[in-house]
């Protein structure tokens, strides 16, 4: 997927402006009117609980970039990104009540933010660790490998041993108070939300800078053609590795900032079927594009709200509906998957791009 | 000294049921070229239809039956419905379309029988250990594994004599030249998705007769993988083999490296065999090679 056509009159005159971000003005007045939004309609309009369901969208939109990065620019499938995701939130857990820190830093609110930078580094290496058999497997081999990452890192390191620090037997509290960021602590829906705001605009700012640079533009060779990519002079098994860092990275930044969302972490979080979860929203989305990531996790994490909206009256009749809705939910999303690769195999984004590119090239299209 | 032994033993009786669903992978693989990531939730459609049928009064050998007639039937719906209109496309998809098969019928296998365990009320086969010369056995393990090697023996017959079996033999081999033959590649893919469903089932009613019935038989599914890994994606003998050694591994450090490693080493040792596995012979013992290399 290009990008989009210009309306007519518009044309590049040099290579600078053909990658530019904010190509017309019209694009501008779209990107700033988004930014209005999400920062300041949102919090003021929506009640307490759509404030929430906007933080989980984009709580899923941190995870599922790292996962689009990964499957969608370098097709290094990968479905155990929860894994990391895990490994995130476990250091900045751990950092945040464990860590001996100095007085003064405590009192700036400093310890959560560096706990935050802390968490991307190490899931990012515990990312490389599993990434590593990528210079020896493609494709169905490397599957497993991090289907191997997630249950060994969730289901036997964290259960087992990580949770059991301090005498815990099961899950990690967070008492209130501990998660601060500078003067504001994160608490009620509205600083969690803002906060999230904040990181999804700086990795989506980060990522796709990435993707326009040489970087990018390795993964993408990479992706496209391995053998060619060598051929070309991209060495190819340190472009994948930096792409599983990259990727573990921004997974353990969202698992940081799923403290700021939370009382209590626990292993149970990050289930497996929380990381086909991230590649299900970037199929639906559409793979290979950072829209791809963002219209996947709000369809996917509307969609149930809706989905629950609708099953409440249903359930005075039939109980069962609202009593096991966790499991209507899973067989609702398998669907959705198998819908979407029958019937739309390229996702949502694409559909969006030919919207867009109708109405820039409206009425003549040429 | 006794101790190993009844652990050896253990290990191989419960890879007889492993090696069963590691075959009705192999074969969906051999057939097909899918990567079936659904094949834990498969045998929770076997698993808990064989048991509501039980639990209806119906004989256990019967229920075997109509379990195997509903996985030809849910196997060629599936493979219809899903898989069909996917022949040809890139690997995530093939491999995304099954893990939605996954959370589809988990979901709805939930959504019917919830997550309670289950037992087989009577009790299908003893649970008293009994003595074969030194060996000590539980009746349970044995039988399950005497069903499994029948059915096992039953798949090889079939493909090694029946038409049908031959053609899909012939499909595996190479495509293209199948076809040519007419043989009917479509009716094939059917075929196998059917076998698998009918392998998978069986193998979790057995699971469900050990260990008693509930979501995490699915687990089955899992430990499928390491165990074809083993034996080489496209090679039947690899993943009955495969599946014994898994059986084997799990039991071993079951027993010898609970005390060291506590938890639950033994459900994540096939993994961590598995990714060691992968960095030295990633085409397992028997499995074809492609110069894939990166």
């Amino acid at each position: 997927m290009s990008t989009v056509w210009l309306p007519c009159g518009h044309y590049h005159q040099n290579y600078e402006k053909d990658q530019g971000w904010w190509q017309t003005p019209l694009i501008k007045i779209k990107m700033v009117l988004l930014l209005l939004v999400v920062f300041v309609a949102i919090p003021l309009v929506l009640p307490g609980y759509w404030i929430g369901v906007c933080t989980m969208v984009g709580y899923t939109i941190m995870g599922a970039l790292g996962v689009q990065l990964l499957i969608g620019y370098t097709e290094l499938i990968t479905l155990g990104h929860g894994a990391f995701i895990a490994v995130g939130s476990y250091t900045a857990t751990i950092l945040v009540l464990h860590f001996p820190w100095p007085e003064f830093i405590v009192d700036w609110g400093l310890a959560y933010p560096i706990s935050i930078v802390a968490a991307a580094l190490t899931a990012g290496i515990w990312s490389v660790i599993f990434g590593l058999p990528c210079a020896r497997v493609k494709g169905f081999y490397l599957i497993l490998t991090t289907i191997a990452a997630q249950f060994i890192t969730v289901d036997f390191i964290l259960t087992q041993y990580v949770s059991k620090i301090g005498g815990r037997a099961q899950s990690f509290s967070l008492p209130p108070g501990t998660i601060q960021i500078g003067p504001w602590e994160m608490t009620g829906d509205v600083k969690p939300y803002l906060f999230m705001a904040v990181l999804v605009s700086l990795m989506i700012m980060v990522l796709s800078n990435l993707l326009r640079s040489r970087v990018g533009r390795a993964w993408m060779a990479i992706r496209d053609n391995d053998i060619a990519a060598s051929t070309m002079g991209i060495n190819v098994y340190l472009y994948k590795i930096l792409a599983f860092f990259v990727a573990g990275a921004m997974a353990g930044v969202a698992g940081a900032f799923w403290l700021s969302n939370t009382a209590a972490i626990s292993p149970e979080h990050f289930p497996w079927f929380w990381s086909l979860w991230l590649v299900g929203v970037i199929l639906i989305g559409g793979v290979g594009s950072i829209h791809g990531a963002v219209f996947g996790s709000l369809f996917m994490v509307l969609i149930m709200e809706f989905l629950q909206m609708g099953v409440i009256p249903l359930s005075e009749y039939y109980p069962k509906l609202l009593f096991s809705f966790a499991f209507l939910k899973k067989a609702v999303f398998g669907l959705a998957i198998c819908a979407f690769l029958i019937f739309e195999p390229h996702g949502l984004a694409y559909r969006w791009w030919q919207i867009k590119n109708y109405f820039n090239l409206w009425p003549f299209s040429y | 000294m006794e101790t190993l032994l009844s652990t050896l033993t253990t290990g191989i009786l419960i890879g007889g049921i492993y090696a069963l669903v590691a075959l009705g992978w192999v074969i969906i693989y051999k057939c097909s070229g899918v990567l079936n990531l659904a094949m834990g939730e498969m045998t929770l459609i076997g698993a808990y239809l064989s048991w509501s049928l039980y639990q209806a009064g119906v004989p256990f050998v019967l229920a075997i039956v109509l379990t195997i007639i509903a996985g030809i039937v849910l196997g060629i719906l599936t493979e219809r419905i899903f898989l069909d209109k996917l022949i040809g496309q890139p690997l995530l998809a093939v491999i995304m379309v099954t893990v939605g098969m996954a959370f589809f019928f988990r979901g709805t296998i939930c959504f019917i029988w919830g997550t309670d365990t289950r037992v087989f009320e009577p009790a299908v086969f003893s649970i008293e250990p009994m003595h074969i010369g030194f060996l000590r056995v539980t009746p349970v393990f044995l039988w399950s594994f005497i069903v499994a090697i029948a059915l096992l023996v039953a798949l090889v017959l079939f493909f090694k004599y029946t038409r049908w079996g031959l053609s899909m033999q012939a499909t595996a081999d190479d495509e293209t030249a199948a076809l040519s033959l007419g043989v009917s590649v479509r009716f094939v893919y059917s075929a196998a998705w059917a076998i698998a469903f009918i392998t998978s089932g069986i193998g979790g009613a057995l699971l469900a007769n050990i260990n008693g019935l509930n979501i995490s038989i699915s687990y089955l599914g899992l430990l499928v993988l390491p165990a074809v890994i083993f034996g080489g994606l496209n090679s039947v003998p690899g993943a009955v083999v495969g599946g014994v050694v898994i059986g084997i591994l799990e039991n071993l450090t079951g027993t010898y490296l609970n005390q060291f490693v506590p938890g639950g080493i033994k459900q994540i040792a096939p993994f961590i065999f598995l990714v060691v596995f992968l960095l030295f012979k990633p085409y397992g013992l028997w499995g074809w090679e492609r110069i894939e290399r990166v």
